[in-house]
């Protein structure tokens, strides 16, 4: 045993210089880190616990053409889901709490697989608050869920606006790729409608905070040296909608399948535009639910479809309009021309009927009764050419430009198109059909309101838009919405006879005299477009005061039979409406001016 | 014999005082790091118990005749031998590791123990008469008294109380007076092993440097061959030992080679204590003030990562008064092992340093990023009941040496 070396004073000098060493290792290391990398690690501990974050500006209003609120914001509570923290065993009690069905958070983690584990995707809206304060209650347990209170879409007229006002939808992926300067992961991008056509004004300017989070992204505070950006609000709306007007289209067209569009002819606004069937816009707000999506999509009669601009249907006699104007301005007849209708009449070797027999006609008796061998006669007098010439001038066979996406154009069929179809020696008999409005033309609602219109402004109107202006955020002033003039020559006289018919088709002895108002004038024709596959489409087509008209408009109700008796009714409940309603301001401003 | 003390003699009142001043500096830490989380709230409360208890007990060892410690080393070591058995049937494991047992709401590690146990039997058994460290017999026989709790422990697994009894036991043979030589046959397998965690040519340089050393001590082929055998088996058991472990700690050691490989992994934990300590600068952010901390960025920072705390808050000066305070712990500690004129209390102490200097050296390494995380709490400073008593009474044993130093001439 070498007692020498046992707790030698040398043996003793190495611990203690192992310890000296030791220390000094982390003094040094310290120093280094406290004391030169000082600014290193506090920049690292800012970026960990001080975070930019997006605040999400107050949507633009919709309001109507006077300043009536249709559309808003209302305050709700969404709750969020961050996959890095959450343990899938909270999943039954979270569906039940949450009131999800069985088995909802995992096909929600599967949907959002693609997201980066950190971020906070939305699990549910419009929250309830006593879920909230449980969820506040047992936030420690509830690792990967918090809340935020955001502004949803609020609906507070009684006016449905279903595929006008349209709606909003999460950011897809796809958009996000193109547009990840502006929006990012679970931001609201307006999807449908006007909320979509709008969307860089109505969304406004994101603002940033800068906020003191902890490890689990829950906030702490604002940091007090504020370098925050403001949010700014998206610009409110100012609709040419009428909200009174568009109630009463949307509710004449309540059970039926069928479209609305009214303008004012002066300066093309649209006063009303109604698709029925619609849908709850304040359910996709909300929480959609899967059952109220799969009715919507399995109705057959389509209401996400928005029939104002994309159901094309034949326009029946409404039709006759044109090619009476297209017959005079031509002067193929005068408006002394007659021709004899014994209830029908033989072309090309094929008979057509008239719904009467109405005797000696000129056109403005055959506009008044809907005659159609006097039309039958003139198409063959104005030939398809001119006549295609004449609707396409009117605006039929392409978009109106209206300021809603997916408008179609209709189509104008041409011999060109006959040629094609039948070859060099196509029956001329079809001609026929065009004069009445059946066969392969095909109109849109708002085609048609935007040619009655026309008519009703003696040639001059504005390309129809449902914008009349934003509302400036920055300097609180309406800019105007300026949409292109239409101009159309059409000879006075010309004009003053079609007019003069359709005055009659309401006012005399014409198919819509029992829509007829008793201090109103109201001028219109009547149409019934056959279909193959089903019952008629009753059309109406009108406008008014006669003087000075204020209002035009075209109603299809589809599948409801004869245009007198199904569409022209509601054509008097609209002006009636739009009329009174406009007479009693106009009263009552100058009763406020006396 | 009786001799007359003043109470300085017996009492070293600035010992105390140092343990004190830990003790209240780890309570103000636990208090922040736990004051924001609310699964942890009550910790600052059980600790001040702890604390409480942990004086008492202090107190109780500091009393007890000193020759009960040379008394219950063997039974206190066949004790904790057992409990390591009954843990790796019984244990819960925390954090990967089996290494707690629980008595209802009441848990500890017995490996705590074992430390206590195995620093006095390994002791005990160095101080008889007739036992030559530098033979190969008795080598054997005391590393089998250090292998033994190792290998159990290695069985939990729990890599950080491994190296602690590495160390222990190393610190104690070395205090006996082991030759150069024989703390080279000792340690070098150890150093194999270690290099070839760092890949094959590390491995392979650190053979050569054990082969050059082996041909200057000229300790004749067989034996230099058959130690060079045994360095080469370590490095390969190494790699074996490696692929047993569990993947936390596999990830912990990889991490620790490269901890930006994985930045929201186990590097996370050593990356936000760098930056927790780093952004302290010199005087601290202030108690309660610091991010890091008062967010919850450094998981679990009452225990192992607790420094950090101190750092944030207090600043390179904090930091630096922790680590004098323990710097006057161990020197007055390597004092009585060195004024001590009894081998076996000798052993002990010196034992009991090197315990409480590993765990130091690794826990603060580990928080300034100069050592690989391994969940080693700091003494006195840390959260955690049964580390707290274990390590109040190894002082209440070097205070009850102090006490009883003169004694023995």
């Amino acid at each position: 045993m070498k007692t020498d070396s046992f707790a030698s004073q040398s043996r003793k000098k190495i611990i203690f210089g192992i310890i000296i060493i030791g220390f000094s290792f982390l003094i040094v290391r310290l120093f280094q880190m406290q004391i030169l990398q000082k600014g290193f690690y506090d920049q690292k501990s800012q970026n960990n616990s001080v975070k930019k974050i997006d605040k999400i500006p107050i949507r633009g209003l919709f309001l109507d053409r006077n300043k009536d609120v249709l559309v808003n914001n209302i305050p709700s509570y969404s709750i969020f889901l961050t996959k890095a923290e959450y343990n899938l065993k909270q999943n039954k009690l979270l569906e039940s709490v949450l009131n999800l069905e069985d088995g909802h958070i995992n096909k929600f983690l599967k949907e959002n697989e693609k997201y980066s584990k950190f971020i906070q995707l939305r699990l549910k809206k419009d929250t309830p608050f006593n879920v909230i304060a449980w969820i506040e209650e047992n936030y420690e347990h509830l690792q990967g869920i918090s809340y935020k209170i955001e502004m949803q879409r609020g609906y507070p007229s009684d006016v449905m606006g279903s595929q006008m006002f349209g709606y909003l939808n999460e950011i897809s992926q796809n958009q996000l790729n193109k547009l990840k300067d502006i929006y990012k992961q679970g931001d609201y991008i307006g999807s449908t409608g006007l909320e979509k056509e709008y969307e860089t004004l109505l969304r406004g300017e994101k603002g940033y905070d800068f906020i003191l989070i902890d490890s689990r992204q829950k906030l702490i505070k604002k940091l007090k040296d504020d370098n925050s950006i403001p949010t700014i609000k998206g610009a409110d709306l100012v609709l040419t909608i009428d909200k009174e007007l568009q109630k009463v289209a949307e509710e004449s067209l309540k059970g039926k399948k069928g479209a609305i569009v009214a303008i004012e002819p002066k300066t093309g606004e649209i006063l009303a535009m109604a698709s029925a069937p619609d849908f709850d816009l304040s359910k996709f707000a909300s929480v959609t639910t899967d059952e109220y999506l799969q009715k919507l999509i399995n109705n057959p009669s389509k209401p996400f479809f928005n029939r104002a601009i994309m159901s094309v249907k034949p326009p029946g006699s409404t039709f006759k309009i044109l090619e009476a104007i297209a017959g005079l301005e031509l002067g193929v007849i005068d408006k002394n021309k007659t021709y004899n209708c014994i209830g029908g009449a033989e072309f090309y070797g094929r008979y057509f009927k008239c719904d009467a027999v109405h005797g000696i006609v000129n056109i403005t008796s055959a506009i008044e009764r809907s005659c159609n061998v006097y039309f039958y006669h003139l198409i063959y007098k104005i030939g398809i050419k001119k006549w295609n010439e004449y609707a396409e001038k009117f605006g039929f066979g392409k978009k109106t430009g209206v300021d809603l996406a997916n408008e179609v154009s209709g189509f104008i069929p041409d011999e060109k198109y006959y040629i094609k179809e039948y070859g060099g020696n196509w029956p001329k008999s079809i001609m026929a059909s065009l004069a009445i409005g059946q066969g392969e033309v095909s109109v849109d609602p708002i085609q048609l309101a935007q040619f009655t219109s026309i008519i009703a402004n003696n040639g001059n109107t504005f390309q129809p838009h449902i914008l009349k202006g934003y509302i400036d955020t920055k300097t609180n002033k309406l800019v105007e919405n300026k949409t292109n003039p239409i101009h159309i020559d059409i000879n006075k006289e010309v004009l003053d006879i079609v007019k003069n018919g359709m005055f009659l088709v309401v006012n005399g002895r014409g198919t819509a005299y029992a829509s007829r108002l008793p201090d109103i004038i109201m001028a219109g024709k009547t149409g019934t477009a056959e279909n193959p596959h089903g019952a008629d489409h009753a059309l109406f087509i009108g406008f008014a005061p006669f003087d000075d008209p204020q209002i035009a408009f075209s109603i299809i109700v589809e599948n409801a039979g004869f245009g007198a008796s199904h569409a022209a009714p509601i054509g008097k409940l609209l002006v009636e409406t739009y009329l009174r309603n406009k007479i009693n301001k106009d009263l009552n401003k100058t009763v406020a001016v006396k | 014999m009786n001799i007359n003390y003043n109470f300085n003699d017996k009492f070293d009142i600035w010992f105390f005082a140092t343990i004190i001043l830990l003790l209240c500096i780890g309570l103000l830490a636990i208090y922040s790091a736990t004051l924001n989380n609310a699964l942890v709230e009550n910790n600052f409360t059980k600790q001040l118990f702890w604390v409480g208890i942990g004086i008492i007990v202090f107190f109780i060892v500091f009393s007890i005749p000193t020759n009960t410690f040379k008394n219950i080393a063997w039974p206190a070591y066949l004790f904790s031998i057992l409990l390591l058995l009954v843990v790796l049937i019984m244990g819960r494991k925390i954090s990967g590791a089996k290494s707690w047992l629980f008595f209802g709401s009441l848990g500890f590690q017995p490996s705590e123990i074992a430390k206590i146990s195995t620093i006095l039997a390994l002791s005990s058994f160095l101080c008889k008469k007739d036992v030559d460290i530098e033979t190969f017999k008795d080598i054997l026989i005391a590393l089998a008294i250090g292998v033994a709790p190792i290998l159990l422990i290695l069985l939990e697994p729990d890599m950080g109380t491994v190296l602690v009894f590495a160390t222990i036991f190393l610190t104690i043979i070395f205090w006996k007076g082991i030759s150069l030589f024989g703390l080279f046959v000792v340690l070098s397998p150890g150093i194999v092993a270690v290099s070839s965690l760092f890949g094959t040519l590390p491995f392979i340089t650190t053979l050569a440097v054990v082969a050059l050393i082996l041909i200057f001590f000229k300790k004749g082929l067989i034996f230099s061959g058959s130690l060079f055998a045994i360095n080469l088996a370590a490095g390969f058991f190494t790699d074996f030992v490696y692929h047993a472990l569990s993947p936390h700690q596999q990830i912990r050691i990889k991490s620790f080679l490269d901890p930006m490989s994985d930045p929201l992994g186990s590097g996370y934990n050593s990356i936000q204590a760098k930056v927790a300590i780093g952004s302290g600068g010199l005087f601290g952010k202030g108690f309660l003030e610091g991010y890091q901390t008062q967010l919850n960025f450094i998981p679990e920072q009452w225990t192992d990562f607790i420094y950090s705390v101190i750092g944030e808050e207090y600043g390179f000066i904090g930091s630096t008064i922790t680590l004098v305070l323990f710097l006057i712990l161990f020197l007055k500690i390597l004092k009585i092992a060195n004024t001590t004129k009894d081998e076996f209390l000798s052993l002990t102490i010196i034992g009991i340093l090197s315990l409480f200097f590993i765990h130091f050296i690794i826990n603060v390494g580990m928080a300034v990023g100069i050592m690989p995380v391994i969940g080693i709490p700091l003494p006195l400073v840390s959260y955690g009941g049964s580390s707290l008593i274990v390590n109040m009474a190894l002082l209440g044993i070097v205070a009850n040496v102090f006490r009883t130093r003169k004694n023995y001439t």
